[in-house]
């Protein structure tokens, strides 16, 4: 478009800054061409979007979804299992919580779910409990879980998948992540694009202050003076082009600045959880101090995928309870439960959860025992490789279904073991995407993102 | 050392450009594919062919693991394909390969097998199965394969490929493996190129052979690019900085007088300019992965590393040849032990992310040794070593033995901060200062933490008052049972728990970084492992055990519990270069613990190591073309990209090792080619992306977007804030303030915020010279796709993202540029300086500004528009004021208790703002200013600015 023919088709329209938007919307919704393009799945998809909560710290599966009674009675016995890296004396942790089966489907979890133990909400579930992590250190473990690799540099979950499928809406990024005020360990390069294009990069929206960094210019400078200055800029460099007509790079530069124009209006109103109802804004949470954060987390994850967003991604931190197990995971239970129960049910009602993927899972799990901390009685655990739980609830796997199993102390898992590729393979599939296939050609390999192949965790496949 | 000498018995030579010759009766032709082949032929088909295809692509799944056969069918005998899957129905029909499934899945048709694209078979590869079935698919005995692959192995050279000597696989099947000799072209001996025809002619040899290529595709070559063109580019190329509009007027009116000679005088002077050196460097530690800090869980930091990144660019300014800096950087510490500057050196020994935390010592040292020898591998040989830490190189000539030897180079090597005297050529200023604030952080980290331990002390009191027992401190009653001493943090609430644990990572943090002022290095020695080893503190053992001498063994799969065979540090072994070439194993180096990174940087650095000097030659090539000869800098090998000028990329570094591997003087040839002199623009456009899309042939000379450095460099060079101050410890420029101050988990805690430099001075430094945290990226030079500080970047990404405009417009970085920018140009108003009429009103404003960011004349059609965009802000600025924003001096930061979930708070001091001396803000300047930044902003934003053509 010139510069004339779209000067007229923004201000012809209306005068006010919301028209504005409005039409700056529509001007849009062209289809896109470039890397971001819409591209056709490898197979028939099951899910088109991924919501994924990342339990940052670890959360047990023995106080969550996979109680033991065992670990009950050995309470404070001395423990002599050979532990990774743990020396010194160590004696077993019996879970502070209680636990029940809820539901039709009879799935067990600790008592702190309260929310997520109501059968509507708990029948949707398919609990796994035969993952194993491979790394014992938070940023290690958060990269494997979040690339794949434990280096680091590797593509995050959400740049495979955008590479992958390109992106619905060209006004706003397909992979969006939201972390907690902190972020967690090892930072953005859990969302980085790694050896893929920049084009992949997951976006982080910011819990407080303006979602995308520098979205708006200082408040000095209002829209219509920032649409003046892209008039401008577009008058220079389209004189710049006819210079260099060969150079094709110009014209996405200069797309990228529309584009940025653009979605100065659409990213505040996908993320504006106020224009909710308030009832459901209260179911999500929103009202209370413990779950307002996340809740709105969560609000704002809908409201996305609603948008065509392909994943995103929701940080919780805190679950790395060495110490203080009971005050620490009912805690980090309640700032979460209700929220997502809230999630899910208002996917459910909408008619999205048929194809949306919501995934729950920390990037290890823990011990059955602890060591003495400070020479003193910790009532905690440590981190666990060999046995962790997540679960899944949507598009595309068993609804009210436990998958695999730990031992009788969940100290490492025993039935449908896998590892976390194997996740990430499943994970892919259900999107319609072939791990082998999607592959990138980087420092004399393919690559791809369970890095050397796997397997399909079947069993949790609906 | 023993000498080196070049060994002809192990090698064959191949000259270049040799073709495979043609398959021979394998060769897939129309013609002959009808033709059954006789028992002999067909065995040797199988045993040479298509055994070892099935061993690669289907027994991992349909036969190694005799309990999990996917879709319960195994393929490790006849009888197996013969009884087909869980279909039941037989895989194989001999003399029927289109009857046989197990042809079609290879296919890909039907069913696709392998399932993986990348490990799908060729067509050659599928017309193997088929030739094989075809001749009834006859199954040899093992006794009988093995005779079959004997004779085969007494032939160097066959249409196969050729057999490379290195120190053996693991298998008989690896070591006498067959390569096409243009997968393994690195390792061949560099070839005499003849270019005594371009001699003769006065043309420059690089002409000659790139100009060759363009003939034979009868592509037409782009005209010389105008003088403003040539002289931002090689400006850009050499420096990193865009020319001043001085530059360009002089460099215009030599041009005028002579072209060749004002042309050498431009390279002459920017080779010789300081900002040569800061350039080059940049493009060293790109891929050498520096950064100030380890990475990792705590990212400590590394304090002393600015002295690497200085010595890098002093090397660079000397000139000093390639091959010692080779030699100092691997092994300075044995190269020279007293001389601090070699010390130095051996810095890059000290680049890559590592911690220990979480990590059991023998994994943390392997993880070191790993990183050490991958990159090494990478950096100088352009071969990347990880591919086989695990099992013999799938596709190079690179045993496993070769990994585990060269990693043995490394292992008496330990991380340390080693003392080394400052050197006069250090740059120390305002060390006082700095070192100050510092210690104004730790002392207020530690009052801070002496009030929580106090008010917990003050309760273990009471608590031993109330037991009856006498006070023992922290310390002293850490190993009483529990009934004989307080509960950990006793008297503290979980807010106050969180607190301590803050204030003691702190206190670690900023003692770190008063290391900064020590004369220390990160460094290496050889020896044993200290006693306690973390990120925190690395030092020299007082004592050391002068038995000690690390053995190795190949590791199996990598894993540190699976040693196979011993091995002793040594070199690649597939290259034509050798340590002994008398001894049985003449790879091998030196085991003593002192001298093995000497022996082992003395080969790679050596004339005759064909790696070596082409993958820095072929670096020096990229830095100016945008891509290398090998469009793979840091992969030779065979899954690298092959040279598109074999010839040339020889010739320059056979030139390069002649003339003393000097980079200066390289950098002088390319820069004098035509091709460097090309314009971007084609006369043939339209032809050019047809026969030579990716501009491979080098035709047109190929624009580029600058880097993040480049940009934010020329940024502050057009706003006249740049100060060219050279090395030292690293600067802060300001920060977005919300990434600034964003907790960002560490270990225990969250790290301190970024507090940027005390004055403009200070922060407006080269970017090389601003803080590297691997965990934190400056958000503006990493939306401009700085890269990923964990790997070795050997070429820049250039991606244009939508988020990268959000920066460019908005940010208050290039707010207050714009602003620095305006306040220059209104400034050299009053100077009347650049020569431009009318010099007292806004036209000249425009002009001038147009004239610094874009170094020539605004257009008329630029003028008017802007002038009258000028004028309307003037007018808009008037009646919008910008809100004042102060800098906080101190940050309520909130964390999470992970024991409760609440958030609790504490104070981080931000000390650099009691005192700070900000830039030009909006609120500062008054409304002609900011409108007149509104106009400079554009100019930074605009594709003239931030392409190089």
């Amino acid at each position: 478009m010139t510069p004339l023919a779209r000067r007229e088709f923004l201000y012809g329209l209306g005068s006010s800054l919301g028209a504005l938007a409005m039409t700056d919307l529509q001007a849009t919704e062209k289809k896109a061409t470039g890397p971001l393009a819409v591209k056709k799945p490898m197979h028939a998809p099951k899910a088109k979007a991924v919501i994924m909560l990342v339990m940052e710290g670890g959360p047990s599966q023995a106080d969550t979804f996979d109680p033991k009674p065992k670990l009950t009675e050995l309470h404070l016995k001395e423990s002599t299992r050979v532990e990774g890296l743990a020396t010194g004396k160590r004696f077993f942790v019996g879970s502070p919580f209680k636990s029940r089966k809820v539901g039709n489907a009879g799935i067990e979890m600790s008592e702190p779910w309260q929310f997520l133990a109501d059968p509507e909400v708990a029948d949707e579930l398919c609990v796994y409990r035969g993952c194993q992590a491979a790394s014992l250190n938070h940023p290690e473990a958060l990269l494997h879980l979040n690339t794949g690799s434990r280096l680091g540099g590797d593509p995050g979950l959400g740049s495979w998948i955008t590479y992958g499928l390109g992106s619905v809406n060209q006004n706003f990024p397909g992979y969006v992540v939201m972390t907690e005020l902190a972020l967690p360990q090892a930072g953005p390069a859990n969302w980085g694009n790694g050896f893929l294009p920049a084009y992949y990069r997951g976006t982080r929206l910011r819990s407080s202050g303006s979602p995308i960094l520098d979205l708006n210019p200082p408040r000095y400078k209002t829209r219509v003076h920032q649409r003046k200055a892209l008039d401008q800029l577009e008058m220079l460099n389209a004189k710049h082009a006819a210079k260099h007509p060969q150079h094709a790079e110009l014209q996405a530069r200069m797309e990228n600045y529309e584009l940025a124009f653009r979605m100065q209006m659409s990213v505040p109103g996908i993320v504006d959880v106020d224009r909710e109802p308030k009832q459901l804004q209260e179911a999500y949470g929103l009202n209370r101090k413990e779950t307002a954060a996340f809740g709105r987390q969560c609000m704002m994850a809908r409201r996305m995928v609603e948008e065509g967003v392909r994943f995103v991604q929701i940080f919780a931190g805190g679950w790395d309870s060495h110490d203080y197990l009971e005050q620490g995971h009912s805690s980090r239970i309640a700032s979460v439960d209700q929220p997502i129960a809230a999630l899910i049910k208002d996917l459910k009602s909408r008619g999205m959860l048929e194809d949306t993927l919501v995934v729950w899972t920390g990037e290890f799990g823990r011990t059955p025992d602890n060591n003495y901390r400070g020479g003193v009685t910790a009532i905690g655990r440590g981190h666990n490789v060999d046995a962790m739980n997540m679960w899944f609830a949507g598009g595309g796997v068993k609804r009210g279904a436990v998958v695999g199993a730990t031992d009788d102390i969940a100290a490492k898992a025993v039935e449908v073991v896998h590892p976390i590729r194997d996740v990430h393979i499943t994970l892919l599939h259900l999107l319609g995407l072939d791990d082998n296939k999607l592959t990138y050609f980087h420092a004399g390999r393919y690559k791809q993102l369970s890095q050397f192949g796997g397997e399909l965790i079947t069993e949790i496949m609906a | 050392m023993t000498r080196l000498k070049r060994i002809s018995y192990l090698w064959v030579a191949v000259a270049f450009g040799v073709t495979l010759l043609p398959q021979l009766q394998l060769a897939s032709h129309a013609d002959e594919a009808d033709s059954v082949l006789s028992p002999v032929e067909a065995n040797r088909l199988f045993t040479l062919k298509v055994l070892p295809l099935l061993k690669k692509k289907c027994f991992p799944c349909h036969g190694d693991d005799a309990k999990d056969l996917r879709g319960d069918y195994q393929l490790l005998n006849r009888a197996g394909m013969l009884a087909g899957g869980e279909s039941g129905e037989t895989s194989l029909v001999p003399g029927k390969p289109e009857a046989s499934q197990l042809y079609q899945a290879v296919l890909w048709e039907g069913s696709e097998m392998p399932p993986k694209e990348n490990d799908r078979l060729t067509k050659q590869e599928t017309e193997y199965i088929r030739k094989w079935i075809a001749a009834d698919a006859l199954w040899p005995d093992t006794e009988a394969q093995l005779q079959i692959k004997k004779r085969e192995w007494q032939i160097r050279e066959n249409e196969d490929g050729i057999i490379v000597d290195t120190s053996g696989g693991l298998s008989d099947d690896w070591t006498f493996r067959r390569y096409d000799p243009s997968d393994i072209w690195a390792f061949q001996p560099l070839s005499q190129v003849d270019v005594s025809r371009a001699k003769a002619d006065g043309q420059n040899p690089i002409d000659f052979l790139i100009d060759r290529k363009l003939e034979q595709a009868a592509l037409a070559v782009a005209p010389e690019a105008d003088f403003r063109a040539l002289i931002r580019r090689v400006t850009y190329d050499l420096t990193g900085l865009p020319p001043s509009p001085y530059e360009v007027f002089q460099f215009r009116q030599a041009w005028e007088k002579g072209p060749r000679q004002a042309w050498q005088a431009l390279i002459d002077r920017l080779i010789e300019s300081p900002q040569y050196g800061e350039r080059q460097a940049q493009h060293w530690l790109d891929v050498v992965r520096y950064a100030d800090t380890a990475g990792f869980s705590n990212d400590y930091e590394r304090s002393n590393a600015w002295r690497y990144r200085d010595y890098v660019i002093r090397s660079f300014n000397q000139d000093k040849p390639f091959n010692t800096f080779v030699l100092e950087q691997i092994a300075g510490d044995e190269l020279r032990p007293d001389d601090p500057e070699t010390l130095i050196a051996t810095g890059l020994l000290r680049m890559g992310p590592w911690g220990t935390a979480m990590l059991p010592k023998e994994e943390a040292r392997q993880l070191y040794l790993d990183d050490l020898t991958h990159n090494v591998g990478q950096i100088f040989l352009g071969m990347p070593m990880r591919c086989c830490k695990c099992h013999d190189h799938k596709f190079d000539p690179i045993p496993t033995r070769d990994y585990y030897s060269m990693y043995s180079a490394f292992a008496s090597t330990q991380p340390a901060e080693m003392k080394a005297e400052f050197l006069p050529q250090e740059n120390r200023n305002g060390f006082e200062p700095k070192q100050k604030l510092v210690e104004d952080l730790l002392a207020y980290a530690s009052s801070k933490l002496a009030i929580v331990n106090q008010k917990q002390e003050d309760a273990a009191k009471k608590w031993y008052q109330d037991h009856s027992l006498p006070y023992k401190d922290e310390a002293a009653r850490k190993k009483d049972p529990e009934d004989k001493k307080p509960p950990r943090h006793v008297g503290l609430t979980p807010a106050e728990r969180g607190i301590k644990k803050v204030r003691e990572q702190e206190v670690r943090i900023w003692g770190r970084r008063l290391e900064r002022y020590q004369p220390l290095v990160q460094s290496v020695y050889n020896g044993p492992p200290g006693k306690f080893v973390n990120g925190l503190k690395l030092r020299l053992p007082s004592r050391m055990d002068q038995k000690w001498l690390p053995e190795n063994s190949i590791l199996g799969g990598g894993a540190l519990t699976a040693p196979l065979k011993p091995v002793v540090p040594g070199v690649l072994s597939a290259a034509v270069l050798a340590m002994d070439h008398e001894g049985e194993t003449p790879w091998r180096i030196t085991d003593a613990v002192q001298g093995r990174r000497l022996e082992l940087a003395r080969w790679i650095a050596s004339d005759d190591n064909p790696l070596t000097a082409r993958v820095i030659v072929n670096r020096v090539w990229q830095s100016h073309f945008g891509k290398g000869l090998v469009q793979t800098p840091n992969s030779f090998g065979a899954k690298g990209r092959r040279p598109t000028h074999p010839e040339l990329l020889d010739w320059l570094t056979v030139d390069f090792i002649e003339n003393g591997w000097k980079l200066k003087r390289l950098h002088q040839l390319i820069l004098s080619s035509a091709v460097y002199r090309r314009s971007h623009q084609s006369s043939e456009s339209a032809k050019l992306a047809k026969v030579d899309f990716n501009n491979d042939l080098l035709s047109v000379f190929p624009p580029r977007r600058l880097t993040a450095e480049e940009l934010r460099d020329s940024i502050l060079v057009a706003s006249g804030e740049l100060n060219p101050e050279m090395g030292g410890v690293p600067v802060m420029p300001e920060m977005n303030m919300e990434v600034a101050l964003q907790p960002r988990m560490i270990q225990f805690s969250i790290a301190p915020a970024h507090q940027p430099s005390r004055t403009p001075a200070e922060r407006n430094r080269r970017t090389i010279y601003t803080y590297r945290v691997r965990g934190q990226a400056d958000p503006f030079l990493k939306i401009m796709n700085l890269p990923n500080p964990n790997e070795s970047c050997d070429m820049r990404d250039s991606a244009s993202v939508a988020p990268q405009a959000f920066t460019l417009l908005n940010s208050d970085m290039i707010t207050d540029r714009a602003i620095a920018f305006a306040l220059r140009v209104k400034e050299e108003q009053k100077q009347k300086r650049g020569n431009l009429f009318p010099d007292d009103s806004d036209v000249y404003l425009i002009r001038r500004a147009v004239q610094i960011a874009y170094h020539r004349v605004a257009d008329p059609v630029e003028l008017k528009s802007l002038l009258a965009y000028l004028k309307e802000m003037q007018i808009y600025h008037r009646k919008h004021t910008p809100e004042v924003i102060e800098y906080p001096t101190r940050v309520t930061r909130s964390l999470v208790e992970e024991a409760t979930g609440e958030p609790f708070g504490f104070v981080e001091k931000l000390n650099v703002y009691e005192d700070y001396v900000p830039s030009a803000k909006p609120w500062t300047v008054d409304a002609d200013i900011r409108a007149l930044a509104d106009v400079c902003l554009l100019l930074f934003n605009a594709n003239e600015f931030n392409y190089v053509y």
